[in-house]
């Protein structure tokens, strides 16, 4: 079952020759080294100061080249949301000691690790916080392409909830489960955003307690703080 | 003049300090905790009833929360007159239990406090903490150097948490405050000490003070401080050996061994109050570790406490006792020991100076040779706590004082757990004459 899921979230291998599984390969490449590039010029100039023009320059490509592979900034940002997905799933698929932890404390360490990857891109998670209010962004929480996105987030969290179900740990939430994760996940980066504590104490506090106190809930042993 | 309750006054202090600080961490648990306390009738009738499990509960409530309610069930722990054993012996354990922070949160927060994570600084790290510290717990690790380390770590924002529990506790302990048992310097001077012990790098400072002046006491070991390796909120310290009060006594020492460590119990005490005039303020069992060759190590530096000359020439007074014969050295001690703001009167400052020499000419005699205080011996303690309600009463208020009765029955309290027999007149009487070089060591 593991293993099914992990071929959905790659490009699924299409039949064809060597070569062009070279070539997808170089594509790839070719995208992180713009991802790269944009994200340095969102941190120096911001989402909004930042041209096309810029962050090809940046990539070293042909800006006719760029929008091969990127039509507008917001697929950009589609993509960096992609490689974080992409990245968090293989990290905890490789983490043994999670694999025996609490649910609280994997659901912990999936948002610590989610965070801490935006992290260097603050100021541009900020100001796609801010875009994808807008009703035409692709970021719109509305919009196909973030759904596809988002639904793999949830699939992956419903996984792990389906584990701790099976393990008598919480009783069956369904996809509900997930979904109410998905949500409080995305308070949580908001109350990151805003976070002006030391080293951002604050969000890992409640990120803990909110956990805790919502598996308490989750067993029927009544809300503690 | 709010009317004076016939409550047993440290009960009720007490119950009050469980209203409030229960009622911040919300109502449930609020019920919850105050029900044996709330009010001296009641709480008899049930203190009577309650077992043991019923004392556990409130522990386990106690420890789900973090922030000041942990340190007030820690000083009620110390309050062995006015409870039952088998409370207290359910909220001393939480001298050592804290609702624990997984690996996953240590990582993170350890991340958040040093800018890199623990594998990335240490050689090797534990996951599982060694220890629950009141306000982090203890992690042991392997510097890159290869020495061993003791790495403390606090739970993340619990400086917001405490500021904003006194906010609240402010407001709730109006009522008290009005009937004058609860000062609002008491309260400050409470907060200022909470969040003093919330600063790592202040908690360094102190034990590098300490390590320095308890030299001359060559039984005593102080950790050594890794200042890279600290932060605020991240203290790493060196490894002190030894055993903790339980698993020592449960080693079964001999009589003798408990009387020479008690007797250096005592000692360092005293040496730290009369000589460095500085006292380490948190003598819960925890924070001392025992050696099997009889040496002590003190650990946990966050709270410290320097005390000004008079207060400790004062308090040296009710060891010589004096003021007995000298009508000067009575009134300095009174213009000490009852501040004017206290508003004591004579009979009550009289009735508080005869109770301190009645309890000191018992149990700490002038006689020569110096007599053997069996502090194993119940009525010890019942009159140490008897002492303290009769001050308390006669407004024997000022802070000093209240913070070194809470200091000096907490080591009693220690000293009586290990069944030791100590000549208290006889250390006392060498470390409160003026500092000599004493070339025997």
């Amino acid at each position: 079952m593991k293993s099914k899921r992990k071929s959905a979230q790659n490009v699924p291998p299409r039949e064809g020759s060597a070569a062009e599984g070279k070539r997808d390969r170089k594509k790839e490449l070719t995208k992180d080294r713009i991802l790269a590039a944009a994200l340095e010029l969102f941190r120096e100039k911001g989402l909004e100061g930042t041209t096309t023009k810029e962050i090809s320059q940046r990539a070293g490509i042909a800006e006719g080249t760029l929008f091969n592979y990127f039509r507008t900034k917001e697929d950009l940002a589609l993509f960096f949301f992609q490689k974080e997905t992409d990245d968090l799933i293989a990290w905890y698929q490789g983490n043994t000691h999670l694999a025996k932890a609490s649910l609280p404390e994997k659901l912990f360490a999936i948002m610590h690790r989610q965070l801490e990857y935006l992290a260097p891109s603050e100021d541009f998670i900020g100001a796609v916080f801010f875009r994808s209010l807008q009703p035409h962004s692709k970021l719109n929480p509305l919009s196909l392409e973030s759904q596809q996105l988002r639904l793999r987030y949830l699939m992956f969290i419903r996984g792990i909830l389906a584990e701790a179900e099976e393990k008598g740990e919480i009783p069956p939430l369904g996809d509900l489960g997930s979904y109410g994760v998905g949500l409080f996940y995305l308070g949580v980066v908001a109350h990151w955003l805003n976070d002006t504590s030391e080293g951002k104490q604050k969000t890992l506090a409640v990120l803990d307690r909110v956990l805790h106190g919502a598996m308490r809930i989750a067993r029927k042993e009544g809300w503690e703080w | 003049m709010g009317v004076v309750k016939k409550k047993s006054e440290s009960l009720s202090r007490a119950a009050r300090i469980f209203r409030l600080g229960a009622g911040v961490a919300g109502g449930y648990l609020a019920h919850q905790v105050q029900r044996p306390f709330l009010s001296e009738d009641e709480a008899k009738a049930r203190r009577q009833s309650l077992g043991a499990q019923q004392a556990k509960r409130v522990r386990e409530e106690l420890q789900s929360l973090r922030g000041p309610i942990m340190k007030v069930g820690q000083a009620l722990s110390m309050q062995t007159q006015a409870l039952d054993p088998a409370w207290i012996e359910e909220l001393s354990t939480l001298q050592r239990q804290a609702p624990p922070m997984h690996p996953s949160l240590i990582r993170a927060q350890f991340k958040s406090a040093m800018g890199k994570y623990p594998e990335e600084v240490f050689r090797s790290f534990e996951p599982e903490p060694f220890a629950a510290a009141s306000l982090g717990q203890v992690h042991f690790a392997v510097t890159q150097a290869g020495e061993e380390v003791a790495v403390k770590i606090q739970y993340p924002a619990i400086r917001e948490a405490i500021e904003s529990d006194f906010k609240a506790l402010r407001a709730a302990g109006f009522a008290a405050r009005m009937t004058g048992h609860l000062k609002e310097s008491v309260v400050q001077e409470a907060e200022r000490g909470i969040l003093e012990e919330t600063d790592y790098v202040r908690e360094a400072d102190n034990l590098e003070y300490f390590r320095k002046h308890l030299e001359p006491l060559s039984f005593v070991r102080v950790p050594k401080v890794y200042r890279d390796l600290s932060s605020r909120r991240v203290l790493t310290m060196s490894r002190l050996g030894g055993r903790r009060l339980q698993e020592f006594l449960e080693s079964n020492p001999s009589q003798e061994m408990r009387d020479r460590v008690g007797a250096q119990l005592v000692r360092l005490f005293f040496f730290q109050l009369f000589r460095m005039k500085a006292l380490h303020a948190d003598p819960h069992p925890g924070n001392y570790l025992f050696n099997d060759d009889g040496s002590l190590g003190l650990v946990d530096f966050g709270c410290v406490k320097h005390l000004k000359p008079e207060v400790v020439r004062c308090y040296g007074q009710f060891w010589s006792r004096e003021w007995v014969q000298s009508n000067k050295i009575y009134a300095e001690m009174v213009r000490v020991a009852f501040p004017d703001e206290y508003r004591a009167n004579a009979r009550q400052v009289r009735r508080s100076m005869e109770e301190i020499k009645r309890f000191y000419d018992e149990f700490h005699p002038l006689a020569d040779p110096p007599v053997l205080l069996d502090l194993g011996d119940p009525r010890f303690m019942e009159a140490l706590g008897q002492l303290a309600k009769v001050l308390l009463k006669n407004k024997f208020l000022s802070p000093d004082f209240l913070f070194l009765s809470r200091t000096e029955s907490g080591m009693c309290n220690i000293l009586h757990i290990l069944k030791t027999r100590v000549r208290t007149t006889q250390i006392v009487r060498e470390l409160i004459s003026p500092e000599v070089d004493r070339s025997s060591r």
